[in-house]
């Protein structure tokens, strides 16, 4: 039940891009098509369950041990993340070519997408067993996928629109974006965590 | 091959000199660091417990509880760390109370996710004040023994449910003698 | 003269945040207070001017194959000194700034003048130009920041300014304000570009 709950706050009551603001960058940069979006939060859900675990490894078996958590953290998880991306773009590549094509260009994106390294300190944070940061991880990439299907599919309904000019592109984006905040904040409350 | 040598020796050497100025850094923040925390938390035993100069840990059980003592001494109250969530996150209070006439003596906020200008009013004095005084036997409700804040009851309640739990919890932990 | 031209480049022409559209997510969390704003930008400013330094001046001894892993561990290091720092001096700024220092290190301005400025150019040039480039940042930090507490709160840096009269938009100080304020004053931005453009 637990798990559900957390899942579910990460999912729509503090959504990563529309309540706590990460993930910003691709959230604007690649919601012009439903289908690259969709990729786009599939490869980030993928790197985001894989780093959640990963970072939960280095916190309780090497930072915390050592008593490194305070100083070498932030060091540490951005190094593993930069090194997961590049691993998990390798291993698509060899694996499957098709996935590759579908999701490659984006992967080298997702290192600096703070989403990811968000996730890792709320992780430590929060003070989450492994199986919890799984859960949170994989529930932050699905809210991550569904906010950036949503601001896709709306951007493709837009381009019949007649957009004040100095609005056009990343403006009226980040107004939607604003309604879309809006919308959400009606989960907030659901799940008190 | 000494190509790819060349890529780890510049990768650790880089490394090596940046967790050795950070553990620098942080030797020399540290001191400073852990004092803000407990000037914080002293300064919120101070604020609860009426009459306090000094105090003196008791905690046990994950329960975070500390004796006031006044110059010479004497015993003025406890206080304790209640934490619970609230709407938006976790709640964090500090609680003074008199064992001896059963009633609060004072309640801060330590830390809190409210929404602004909403929840986060539970920060405000008015609100604060209303637990001054309150016998540990009341409901803590919401609208009935608690005035709530204006759109943001489920905070206001909240408050009023973490105050009284931990109430329980401590009461259960140290049987009233402290 | 060229450092001149250095450091007017990320004040206006190439600004971080309205022109180029970088390091947004620290942009609309902490914009909440124009005090939170202006500490998000000094902070972000002190990493990259001092990361701009160091990277100009190890950039010959850096393979290019391991350049990025490189930067981002300059960038990780004063971000954490950064933190460490706020943590022992400025309790109560680092205890609102909370997760978005760390988050410093994934801002896509100072690994972005790493690789485009910094790692080509030599130390005094990447100095003006990570100075020019913090200004920019900061002064968009603080605009969006006064215009929300103004609307949101109806105070500025916490002094009420609009009295007891004026009613405030809660709601420009919750999440969606921060998206509807950075969205209207980019619109804005935009016709100040075309206005100066056209001239």
């Amino acid at each position: 039940m637990k798990l559900f709950l957390i899942f579910m706050g990460a999912v729509v009551v503090n959504n990563f891009v529309l309540s706590r603001f990460l993930g910003i960058c691709p959230f604007l940069g690649v919601s012009k098509k439903i289908e690259t979006a969709f990729s786009m939060g599939i490869a980030v859900t993928f790197v985001m369950t894989l780093s959640a675990m990963a970072s939960w490894l280095i916190q309780n078996y090497i930072l915390i041990p050592f008593g490194l958590e305070r100083f070498l953290q932030i060091v540490s998880f951005i190094l593993v993340i930069a090194s997961l991306v590049q691993f998990v773009e390798m291993v698509i590549q060899k694996t499957s070519p098709a996935l590759y094509q579908a999701l490659g260009i984006y992967l080298p994106l997702i290192t600096t997408n703070c989403a990811i390294l968000g996730l890792a300190l709320l992780i430590a944070l929060k003070e989450y067993s492994l199986i919890e940061s799984l859960a949170f991880g994989f529930g932050a990439g699905a809210g991550f996928t569904l906010a950036i299907t949503m601001m896709a599919g709306i951007r493709e309904e837009l381009q019949f629109g007649d957009v004040p000019k100095p609005l056009e592109g990343a403006a009226i984006a980040l107004i939607i974006a604003g309604l879309m905040s809006m919308a959400f904040m009606g989960f907030s409350g659901l799940i008190a965590m | 091959m000494a190509k790819y040598m060349r890529l780890i020796v510049v990768l650790v050497v880089i490394s090596i000199f940046s967790g050795a100025v950070l553990a620098q850094t942080y030797k020399i923040t540290y001191p400073n660091i852990k004092q803000n925390a407990l000037k914080k938390q002293e300064e919120a035993i101070m604020k609860v417990i009426p009459g306090a100069a000094k105090y003196k840990d008791i905690s046990k059980d994950n329960l975070k509880v500390f004796k006031g003592l006044d110059e010479n001494g004497n015993f003025k109250g406890i206080a304790f760390i209640a934490e619970g969530g609230g709407f938006g996150g976790s709640i964090k209070l500090m609680v003074g109370l008199n064992p001896e006439e059963e009633v609060l003596t004072g309640m801060t906020v330590l830390s809190h996710l409210e929404t602004p200008g909403l929840g986060a009013r539970i920060e405000e004095d008015w609100f604060k004040e209303q637990f001054k005084g309150k016998s540990i036997h009341d409901k803590f409700v919401a609208k009935q023994d608690i005035d709530a804040i204006t759109g943001a009851t489920i905070s206001s309640n909240a408050v009023g449910s973490i105050i009284k739990n931990t109430i329980e919890k401590v009461y259960q932990v140290y049987g009233g003698e402290f | 003269m060229t450092l001149l031209k250095d450091l007017t480049r990320g004040l206006w022409r190439e600004n971080p945040i309205f022109r180029l559209l970088i390091g947004m997510c620290p942009t609309l969390a902490v914009t909440n207070a124009a005090i939170n704003g202006l500490a998000m930008g000094l902070a972000t400013s002190f990493v990259l001017i001092c990361s701009s330094i160091i990277i100009s001046l190890i950039k010959n001894f850096i393979p290019s194959k391991v350049r990025i892993p490189c930067f981002i561990i300059v960038i990780a290091t004063f971000v954490t000194i950064a933190d460490l720092v706020l943590a022992a001096f400025f309790p109560d700024i680092h205890a609102v700034l909370g997760l978005f220092v760390p988050l410093i290190v994934v801002n896509c301005v100072i690994l972005g003048r790493a690789e485009a400025f910094a790692s080509k150019n030599p130390v005094h040039r990447s100095i003006f130009d990570a100075l020019g480039m913090s200004i920019g940042f900061t002064w968009a930090l603080l605009l969006i920041s006064i215009v929300r507490e103004i609307l949101g709160m109806g105070s500025v840096f916490g002094i009420n300014i609009l009295g007891k009269a004026f009613t405030p938009f809660l709601i420009m100080v919750l999440p969606p304000g921060a998206f509807l304020a950075m969205g209207v004053l980019l619109g804005i931005m935009n016709t100040i570009q075309d206005k100066l453009a056209t001239r």
